[in-house]
């Protein structure tokens, strides 16, 4: 008995030895391979996803250069073209550090602002070796308006005034943001933007210093190179109304079309501002009356 | 007595499994060059695996999509997003057989061969013959290849937007520093 087992496991272990033998070439290989992480990449085709910044930034050594416009609404009606006469520009250029960090430094011709901010990036979505769900970024800007301060005493009461004496430092907006991003399959992304918005000097009163705003942006894959993104921006405690001027939440549709080496994006907003400080605490146009500007970004980027 | 069998047929077994006759290269190199007038394109790995069957002649090659680099960021993302869709078809694969294989080859200089087999590219299998050469250089076995492939051979849709930018056909360059295996 002890004989028949031994010839039997002599065998077995013979065969299992001629087996590894002939073992596969492929199988071989594939022990041979590391495991491997694979990080999503292109959440959005853009570092933007509309008006608000995406969780994409530029790679070591990639420049972005950026020209965006928005025109007027499209309820001024034939006279204006249906806003075309009106546009607001704004230009950036944004560098990639590091893998981990982008800066930017920007212009726009709405009140004359001058913009920067740093974009790091925290984690990074992933499967394989390592799992993540979500990627994670922040953002920090500051922008500073340049118009002219008004020459205009304060008025006290009707009858006293006081000369204006006027700060850099009220020129000054900061905006913080976290950018909670998800790439939920080849087409689908969504992003949460929690963004807090600092601003040392505001018109009136009835204007709030610190603002709270919950973004949430989306984009669907229509094809390889064409996208489809939404984009709306809560504010927690909005500015009150003030005489005419009304507050809205910003709210924004567009298409990303990819290129080579562009990424074209045409949208309809009622955001007239292109940075942070100005489209989510000072958007004064309502979709439901017209209040929608057709406005584009133009990216390319150069690899330095 | 059951003890000793047991030994001796561990070590006959284990002998096998670092694979006798079989040399391995985990950091060989693959490019992909395409160049018109508006851009050259270039595509690196350093990071893929190759075995090489010294009893039959067989070789086999085995890349991840994601290790090719680009000096341009947006290039890499294209590659992966666009054209290999790298988070479908995650590898690139060749295994073959060196036409006239003797095991001489592994041992005299540096000499032309030609390989025949399959490359399996965007999980489109196609054959193909390539010319290559084998042998020693410095007491080393070394391994090398050029040819040209078509993209749209691997159904790689190029649209007409780039297509002035893509060349016809990608020159590949393989080369393979190759150790015995196990060492």
């Amino acid at each position: 008995m002890k004989k028949i087992f031994s010839l039997f496991l002599v065998l077995t272990l013979i065969l299992i030895s001629g087996n590894l033998f002939s073992q596969d070439l492929d199988a071989l290989l594939n022990a041979q391979t590391k495991p491997t992480i694979n990080y999503a990449t292109a959440t959005f085709k853009a570092s933007r996803i509309i008006n608000g910044h995406s969780i994409q930034q530029m790679k070591k050594k990639q420049l972005d250069f950026r020209i965006s416009h928005r025109f007027g609404t499209l309820n001024e009606g034939g006279y204006g073209l249906w806003g075309l006469d009106h546009s607001n520009i704004h230009f950036s250029l944004e560098y990639g550090v590091t893998d981990w960090l982008m800066v930017g430094l920007g212009r726009g011709s709405n009140h004359k602002i001058y913009d920067s901010f740093a974009k790091f990036k925290l984690l990074r979505q992933s499967t394989g070796a390592k799992e993540m769900p979500v990627s994670l970024s922040f953002l920090t800007s500051v922008e500073a308006v340049s118009e002219h301060f008004p020459t205009t005493p304060i008025q006290l009461t009707p009858t006293t005034t006081t000369p204006r004496i006027n700060y850099f430092s009220s020129r000054l907006t900061y905006v913080s943001q976290l950018l909670v991003a998800r790439k939920f399959n080849d087409k689908f992304s969504l992003q949460l933007t929690p963004t807090y918005i600092h601003r040392n000097f505001v018109p009136t009163e009835l204007d709030q210093n610190d603002i709270i705003a919950m973004g949430a942006g989306a984009r669907y894959k229509l094809t390889k190179r064409l996208s489809i993104n939404a984009e709306y921006y809560y504010t927690v405690n909005p500015n009150a109304k003030y005489l005419d001027t009304r507050y809205y939440n910003s709210a924004s549709i567009g298409i990303d079309l990819e290129t080579g080496g562009h990424v074209f994006q045409i949208m309809l907003t009622n955001s007239q501002g292109m940075r942070e400080g100005t489209f989510i605490p000072q958007t004064t146009d309502n979709w439901l009356d017209g209040g929608i500007h057709l406005g584009f970004n133009i990216s390319r980027v150069f690899a330095l | 007595m059951l003890k000793k069998l047991f030994i001796l047929v561990l070590l006959i077994s284990s002998v096998g499994v670092f694979g006798q006759g079989k040399y391995i290269a985990k950091n060989a190199y693959i490019s992909f060059y395409s160049s018109t007038p508006m851009e050259d394109i270039l595509g690196e790995s350093n990071e893929v695996v190759t075995i090489l069957d010294a009893e039959k002649g067989e070789i086999i090659f085995q890349a991840i999509m994601t290790t090719f680099h680009f000096k341009r960021a947006l290039m890499e993302e294209h590659f992966n997003e666009n054209y290999m869709e790298s988070s479908k078809f995650p590898k690139t694969k060749f295994k073959g057989t060196i036409e006239g294989f003797n095991k001489d080859m592994l041992k005299g200089p540096v000499a032309n061969i030609k390989i025949t087999g399959v490359l399996n590219v965007h999980g489109v299998d196609k054959t193909i013959t390539v010319p290559g050469t084998l042998g020693l250089v410095d007491g080393k076995l070394v391994g090398t290849s050029k040819f040209k492939v078509t993209p749209e051979d691997f159904e790689i849709v190029i649209p007409s937007v780039v297509r002035e930018k893509i060349g016809k056909e990608m020159e590949i360059t393989v080369k393979a520093d190759y150790l015995p295996f196990g060492q």
